[in-house]
């Protein structure tokens, strides 16, 4: 199972530390959502992309480079994936607003619509139709749930379960998260799980959400190989270099 | 009081709780049955917090890293993991925090989850990101001071 942070500068934990913590809560991989965190040393990220690798071997667990694109509508947000896609193996857009929604769930270079119902936005069967048609996955972030309380957790927990009552009816692709920001927010997924199951969501459904982070970056990873030339057909055994 | 007959008295299951937090952290065992209870409260209700139970019956935590052993209802594990999972901070601190196992013994517990922690930490003045910062090391673990607040980081982090 697959769990996706904010790491440092972005958040309070380096890729190291967060990679420590996850490996602990037994975690396969770990998806950073910060995009200057794996990024070269000399453009001021932390850590840099060949860290990833060595970080993956020294804690056992997966590293995946990624990208959250935070822009303010989706004309900003089109840049962005079309600048980042061929960088990094996920792609993330940050929702909230309708417009952006919108534009997310349409694009089909973006695999993760992140916090669909943080802001005014909000969701409805028409995004959830061209969720599932273009494989974007929406997000499920437990984080109000773990972190807050009173009403902003029941506005949360509210928001939850219409996005999943939509998502189910339409079968689109999902993925679920704590939006960890530091090693202490990350939580194991049998915990995620157990909280999952407490505001109703169906505990293998909570397991598929987490694993779905996995096969985005399995499948991107394959895809940007050199083996691959399009869906279905990969450059066979006999072919040289030309 | 007399006490009840085998058949009458609750059955227990004892969880392992690992906690984590910022080195400057003051945690303290009141301030967590609180955090545990406020949490349970509020995710199970008073009836299922009451179901739970979630009684602390052991805790330790130097430098920003502990232990505790805290006693729930058999038959309400996974209510009790939920509400564990949702204590966030504790007066204020952020804390992680995570179930290590469960058995159904307070000796079965302690033996088979706790005192595996708490690493004797250090400072030391580390280089992070080009400055020279002061950092609290638990074995590879870097809680490195920049300005008024922490960085979680390792010796990979640190040049």
């Amino acid at each position: 199972m697959y769990e996706a942070v904010h790491a440092y500068p972005d958040g309070d934990a380096t890729v190291a530390r967060h990679a420590r913590t996850a490996a602990r809560h037994g975690y396969d991989g770990l998806v950073i959502r910060t995009r200057a965190a794996l990024e070269s040393a000399n453009d001021g990220g932390a850590t840099t992309a060949a860290d990833g690798d060595a970080i993956a071997d020294e804690y056992d667990v997966d590293v995946v480079d990624a990208v959250e694109i935070d822009a303010d509508d989706p004309t900003g947000a089109s840049g962005a994936v079309g600048n980042c896609r061929p960088e990094h193996t996920v792609v993330c857009v940050a929702g909230g607003d309708a417009a952006l929604n919108r534009y997310a769930v349409e694009e089909p270079r973006v695999d993760v619509l992140a916090r669909p119902s943080a802001g005014a936005g909000g969701f409805n069967h028409v995004l959830a139709k061209a969720a599932r048609d273009n494989g974007v996955h929406v997000e499920f972030d437990f984080g109000p749930v773990l972190r807050r309380s009173g009403g902003d957790r029941v506005r949360a927990l509210s928001a939850l379960r219409k996005l999943r009552e939509i998502v189910t009816y339409y079968d689109a692709p999902h993925v679920v998260s704590a939006n960890a920001s530091s090693h202490l927010e990350l939580r194991a997924p049998r915990e995620l799980v157990a909280v999952g199951d407490r505001v109703g969501f169906d505990p293998e459904w909570v397991r598929e959400g987490l694993r779905a982070w996995g096969s985005i970056a399995t499948r991107n990873r394959e895809r940007r190989s050199e083996r691959f030339i399009e869906p279905g057909v990969r450059r066979g055994r006999y072919e040289t270099e030309r | 009081m007399k006490h009840l007959p085998k058949h009458l008295r609750p059955r227990w299951r004892y969880l392992a709780v690992g906690i984590e937090a910022w080195p400057d952290a003051d945690l303290d065992r009141r301030g967590f049955q609180r955090a545990l209870w406020y949490a349970a409260g509020n995710l199970l209700g008073d009836a299922g917090s009451a179901d739970a139970g979630l009684e602390l019956l052991s805790f330790s935590v130097a430098d920003g890293e502990g232990e505790a052993v805290v006693r729930v209802r058999h038959g309400h594990v996974d209510e009790s993991r939920a509400a564990v999972a949702s204590v966030s901070e504790v007066d204020g601190d952020p804390i992680g925090i995570r179930v290590r196992g469960i058995s159904g013994t307070v000796r079965a517990c302690e033996e088979r989850y706790m005192g595996r922690a708490v690493g004797q930490s250090v400072r030391r003045d580390v280089a992070f990101e080009d400055a020279e910062r002061t950092a609290v090391v638990r074995e590879d673990a870097y809680d490195v001071r920049t300005g008024s607040e922490y960085v979680g980081a390792t010796a990979f982090d640190i040049e």
